[in-house]
């Protein structure tokens, strides 16, 4: 049974019409990919789910269950958790804060049990041990990354949503962060990934979608959706590029 | 009195008076980080402490620290209404009904005390009997002595509560960003009526301690609300820091333009340096000017 | 449906519901001129004679509001202190300076006004909360000076005495005619505000409160538009305390205070803020209600305020709003005929060969994020182009520059060789800059019609000045567009392609020499992307430089001459569609860089 299952959602910015009746799966241990343009709706899909927005019609099942019109703080309790685009991490609180706060859907957590798993963080991103006492705001873009999921994974979630995470970073940021996505996986995670940069999102995803206004074009592996041309479509509009690479 | 002592005492009452404002501006920045929303009405919780005070003293003639408490757990009622009757119907409105709504919610409050009490203002007790003592030509009043000291320990309470336990940071987090808020898990609805639950109960402390020296009044609120809100915007529009200082530079302001420039103008001195700060420098003392993003 | 056959079918039945309309109007009028004369008829109580003095002076103020709160939808908390300006300007210069009455009103007028003026430009630094302390601020100066500078205003004590005017030498002693007179000015007053929303500046206001960028970006002077606003709202709260003053003989500063305000505030929520009927509607009503309560008095107080938050909960319109609607859902509004219409003129000479638009070193930093970072285009007469670049590359940002709503770093923007680095978009939209927003920004109560007549009233557009003229511009562009028969439609009701079209018709109304789209195809569906990039062709054959940002690349192909893209605030290439979707740079900015193994 998938994990999380979408079955013909539709949802709405107030008159205008984001997603047209999207069906998709994510099997348990997967990473699955969302890719699509500017404004194909993939952060659209990663709010309904959370619960940030609500679908209009269409049904949201994770574990077999709806969710479609719980609100936001039950489906974090159920064991989704979302990192949403552009980081958002809480500016004003220390990078240890932020990821205690990351329970916060846990219900009472013993403060000692609460400081061993930001250890556990720790040893994850290594970068943010020596930030521990550092404010939100003064962290880099990709340290703000590394947090955000480190306070998501604080849920321990069964599911873990990524809104594009490589967006603004450097390369090599980038390079690290999928690491990371990867050796998560690889220790039994299930995540969802929202990307625009195709590559990098294809070289870790067991599967992948392809959004395109709001409609799902085209679905299948890494290595059917990088040799298809309607993936190039999608972001390119049908220009062939140089044979290069 | 000597030029020295003279200037001494101005300071020591405009700081005791200061302090009254900052707890009210603390308990609307608090709203107003939370929220976004302006409580118009934040002055009224100190009329209605005060009056809770007056009640629980005369007419129920309950020993005074139970009458505190009693009033203090009123406030916190209060507070609760207050969250679901005005500010949850328009959460998602704009910002013109709100202010509307909270001017309204003021309104009502002060009829109806009025209703229940009459026009005439009433005195309330001073925590301690006796009125004072002297130090170096100084006289201080007992009664701003425990302002101050009550302020002192509000303020040292809550920065311990904020910074120091999980709740206070959820608070923190909820202010910051209440839809990443929603996304760990923080109960967010519950947040904010806890916001309002405490700054109600800030404002009705600030009514209980200033009422003495004040009387109590109908008006005493909308008063002290526009001070509070002055020494906000002062201070740093959404600072807690710039509330408390904002506060204590206002009180001490009044303090001595009413002693050298003119005493019937006194209130006047809280406007005119909050019109002075809108036009030169709207972000206060503290706040920094926020860079939009693209 | 051709224009004409509209026309023609319409004529005859528009002609009879015509007459019908007029009728009813003419009946409402002679019941209006009536009403006051019911007293020299029948006898009424002198007590009741002065509520109606009050709620009619009260009114005069109210309609003050109506201007400032319904119309420009600025918030107002001192009301009460101009209509306590023009009270004591009246008291005090009839009775120590000895002028007649109506130079003291005037002098009342001209002080009220002024000092809404100043209210007026502190818009420029505040508004929301700010400005509604700041009114606060103003209103609670203006008591302390009332109440305490005793040897001028004779503080607490008021002011008795104050006698009526005369008209044609006629003193209006009699309380009767005094109240007639009133009553004449509170219509006059009524029939001003009323026509206000149908001139170029009411239409402004409306914008303003909309929408204030959207109006700011097409044209709309938005602070003189508040400034302005401001004074007539002060004059108007003038007029009607030197009417109050003359008519009740006696002032104190009671009877300004900031209490007052907030009457005058709620009234005008109550009756409708946005109409000059409920203004009077919502002051007749809390000024009578009262009076007929009087029983409940202890508690009316506090139901008033418990009023004003249900009123703003549950009927933010107002009960004028409320009848409104149901009105218009009993009888609704056929679509008006409006007769044959011009085809749509926008023609630019292509024989000047200087860029439209140059973009020299343009850099704008948000602290230290780079968002743009030393861009170079220039954009040739004539032409279509575009910007594109992934998520974050800096492309809104440089199309905010480009419009005035962001001051850049550095740089410079040269619009058909004129400098315009340093003006606001108003004046942007004068020198011919239209521009239209990814999330559209309309002014959602208005009509398409009146949308687009804002567009067309930006300065220098050069068509006539005419109210007709504008009226006829709109309807040529709309029917350009293809949305001639929604123009009446109020534009929040219309679907979002058609939204989106209104949006361009407002910028084209402008007639502008260069056009910016901010990802105009963005929600549209496969058809209406079809017909914008239709409408884009048509416009580029009228020789309009169109400057475009998009996400869709194959609109982008359709239309654009020529690309420039964006990286993280860097431009990396431009040229034809071809050159530049092929370069293997822009590739690689958009699907992103393969993985390389780690060195």
């Amino acid at each position: 049974m998938p994990l999380l299952e979408l079955r013909d959602v539709t949802s709405f910015y107030g008159s205008v019409q984001a997603l047209k009746g999207i069906s998709l799966r994510v099997e348990p241990g997967e990473i699955v990919t969302l890719l699509g343009a500017n404004g194909a709706g993939k952060s659209t899909t990663l709010r309904s789910i959370s619960g940030l927005m609500r679908p209009a019609s269409g049904d949201i099942l994770f574990d077999g269950q709806s969710i479609s019109r719980l609100g936001a703080e039950a489906i974090v309790r159920m064991g989704i958790s979302h990192v949403p685009e552009g980081r958002r991490i809480f500016p004003g609180l220390t990078v240890t804060e932020n990821i205690m706060l990351g329970a916060s859907s846990r219900g009472r957590v013993p403060k000692a049990q609460l400081r061993s798993e930001v250890g556990e963080m720790f040893a994850i991103f290594p970068d943010l041990e020596r930030l521990e006492k550092a404010l939100g705001w003064s962290l880099s873009g990709g340290q703000q990354q590394m947090l955000a999921v480190a306070r998501g994974l604080m849920a321990r979630p069964k599911l873990l949503m990524l809104d594009e995470p490589s967006l603004g970073l450097a390369p090599i940021i980038v390079q690290q962060l999928f690491a990371v996505i990867r050796d998560l996986q690889q220790r039994g995670m299930t995540i969802l990934l929202v990307e625009q940069n195709a590559h990098m999102a294809l070289s870790v995803a067991h599967r992948g979608y392809v959004l395109e206004t709001g409609n799902l074009t085209v679905e299948g592996s890494p290595a059917e959706l990088l040799g298809n041309e309607a993936v190039r479509a999608a972001y390119l509009g049908g220009a062939r590029p140089n044979a290069a690479n | 009195m000597s030029n020295l002592s003279l200037n001494l005492q101005l300071l020591f009452s405009g700081l005791a008076v200061g302090a009254v404002y900052s707890l009210v501006a603390l308990g609307f920045v608090l709203i107003i980080r939370a929220t976004n929303v302006v409580n118009f009405a934040q002055g009224d919780f100190a009329m209605i402490g005060a009056f809770a005070m007056v009640t629980m003293l005369t007419a129920l003639k309950l020993p005074y620290w139970l009458a505190f408490v009693l009033a203090l757990a009123l406030m916190t009622v209060f507070g609760v209404i207050f969250n679901y009757a005005v500010y949850y119907p328009l959460r998602n409105r704009s910002f013109l009904p709100v202010i509307i709504s909270t001017l309204g919610a003021s309104i009502f409050m002060q009829n109806a005390v009025l209703g229940i009490f009459g026009p005439q203002p009433r005195p309330l007790e001073k925590v301690f009997k006796t009125p004072g003592f002297e130090v170096a030509g100084v006289f201080l009043d007992s009664q701003y002595l425990v302002i101050l000291a009550v302020t002192l320990i509000a303020v040292a309470f809550q920065y311990f509560f904020f910074e120091h336990t999980l709740l206070g940071k959820k608070l923190q987090a909820t202010s910051q960003d209440k839809d990443m808020a929603r996304l760990v898990g923080i109960p967010v609805a519950w947040m904010i009526a806890l916001t309002f639950v405490y700054s109600a109960t800030l404002g009705g402390l600030a009514g209980i301690l200033i009422g003495p020296v004040l009387f109590v009044s109908i008006g005493m609120g909308s008063t002290i609300a526009l001070k509070a809100f002055s020494a906000t915007v002062i201070g740093g529009f959404g600072d807690v820091t710039g509330a408390i200082v904002g506060g204590l530079l206002l009180g001490v302001v009044e303090s001595f333009g009413a002693a050298y420039i003119s005493v019937p103008y006194k209130d006047a001195f809280a406007f005119l340096l909050l019109l002075v700060f809108l036009l030169i420098r709207p972000q206060g003392i503290f706040g920094e000017k926020i860079s939009e993003k693209a | 449906m051709t224009i004409q056959t509209l026309a023609a079918g319409a004529s005859a039945s528009t002609a009879a519901r015509g007459f019908r309309a007029g009728a009813l109007v003419l009946l409402l009028l002679l019941l209006a001129a009536a009403l006051p004369l019911i007293p020299f008829v029948v006898k009424v109580n002198p007590y009741i004679l002065n509520i109606f003095m009050q709620a009619v002076t009260y009114a005069v103020a109210v309609l003050g509001m109506t201007i400032v709160l319904g119309y420009t939808g600025q918030i107002h908390l001192g009301q009460a202190a101009f209509f306590g300006i023009g009270a004591y300007t009246v008291a005090l210069g009839t009775l120590v300076l000895g002028l007649n009455f109506w130079l003291a009103l005037l002098l009342g007028v001209v002080l009220a006004s002024l000092a809404g003026f100043i209210l007026g430009l502190t818009t420029l630094r505040v508004g929301g909360h700010y400005l509604a302390m700041v009114t606060i601020s103003f209103q609670v100066i203006f008591d302390l000076i009332l109440t305490n500078w005793i040897a001028v205003t004779r503080g607490p004590d008021g002011i008795s005495g104050i006698g009526r005017p005369s008209l044609f030498g006629y003193t209006l002693a009699d309380d009767k005619a005094y109240l007639m007179f009133c009553v004449f000015v509170l219509y006059l007053v009524i029939f001003g505000v009323w026509w206000l929303p149908k001139t170029r500046l009411g239409r402004a206001m409306q914008a303003v409160r909309e929408n204030e960028m959207a109006a700011e970006v097409s044209g709309v002077a938005t602070l003189v538009v508040k400034v302005v606003a401001f004074s007539l709202c002060a004059a108007l709260g003038a007029v009607g305390g030197a009417l109050y003053a003359a008519g009740f003989a006696y002032i104190s500063p009671d009877n300004f205070s900031f209490k007052i305000s907030i009457e005058f505030l709620t009234m005008t929520l109550l009756g409708g803020s946005q109409s000059p009927f409920g203004g009077a509607l919502g002051t007749v009503l809390l000024i009578l209600l009262p009076e007929w309560l009087r029983f409940l008095k202890e508690i009316y107080m506090a139901a008033y305020g418990l009023a004003v938050i249900l009123i703003m909960v549950f009927m933010p319109e107002g009960i004028w709003g409320i009848v409104s609607r149901a009105w218009r859902r009993l009888r609704p509004l056929r679509p008006l005929a409006h007769g044959p219409v011009e085809p749509f003129k926008l023609d630019f000479p292509l024989t000047d060969t200087a860029p439209v638009l140059q973009l020299v070193n343009v850099q704008k930093h948000f602290g230290g994020v780079r968002a743009v970072d030393g861009i170079n285009i220039n954009v040739a007469r004539g032409t279509v182009h575009a910007l594109i670049g992934p998520n974050g590359s800096g492309k809104t940002t440089t199309l905010n520059v480009l419009n005035g709503i962001y001051r850049p770093t550095a740089g410079q923007i040269i619009v058909d060789g004129k400098d315009l680095t340093h003006t606001s978009p108003h004046v942007r939209a004068g020198h011919g800059v239209g521009r239209t927003f990814q999330n559209i920004r309309l002014f959602p109560a208005l009509s398409a019609l009146e949308n687009v007549m804002i567009g067309a009233q930006r300065a220098h557009n050069p068509i006539e000045r005419s109210e007709s003229a504008l009226r006829r511009r709109a309807l040529s562009t709309l029917d350009f567009v293809g949305l001639l028969d929604r123009a009446d439609r109020v534009v929040r009701s219309l679907p979002y392609g058609h939204q989106r079209l209104v949006e361009i018709a407002r910028s084209l109304a402008g007639s502008p020499t260069l056009l910016l789209l901010d990802e105009p195809a963005a929600g549209l569906n496969q058809t209406e992307k079809q017909e914008l990039v239709t409408l884009l062709k048509r416009l580029r054959g009228h020789g309009i430089t169109i400057f475009l940002i998009e996400h869709d690349m194959g609109l982008i192909v359709q239309v654009s001459d020529r690309i420039s893209v964006l990286n993280f605030g860097r431009k990396i290439a431009e040229g034809t569609p071809d050159e530049v979707l092929r370069h293997p740079d822009v590739i690689a900015a958009y699907l992103g860089e393969s993985v390389h193994a780690a060195a």
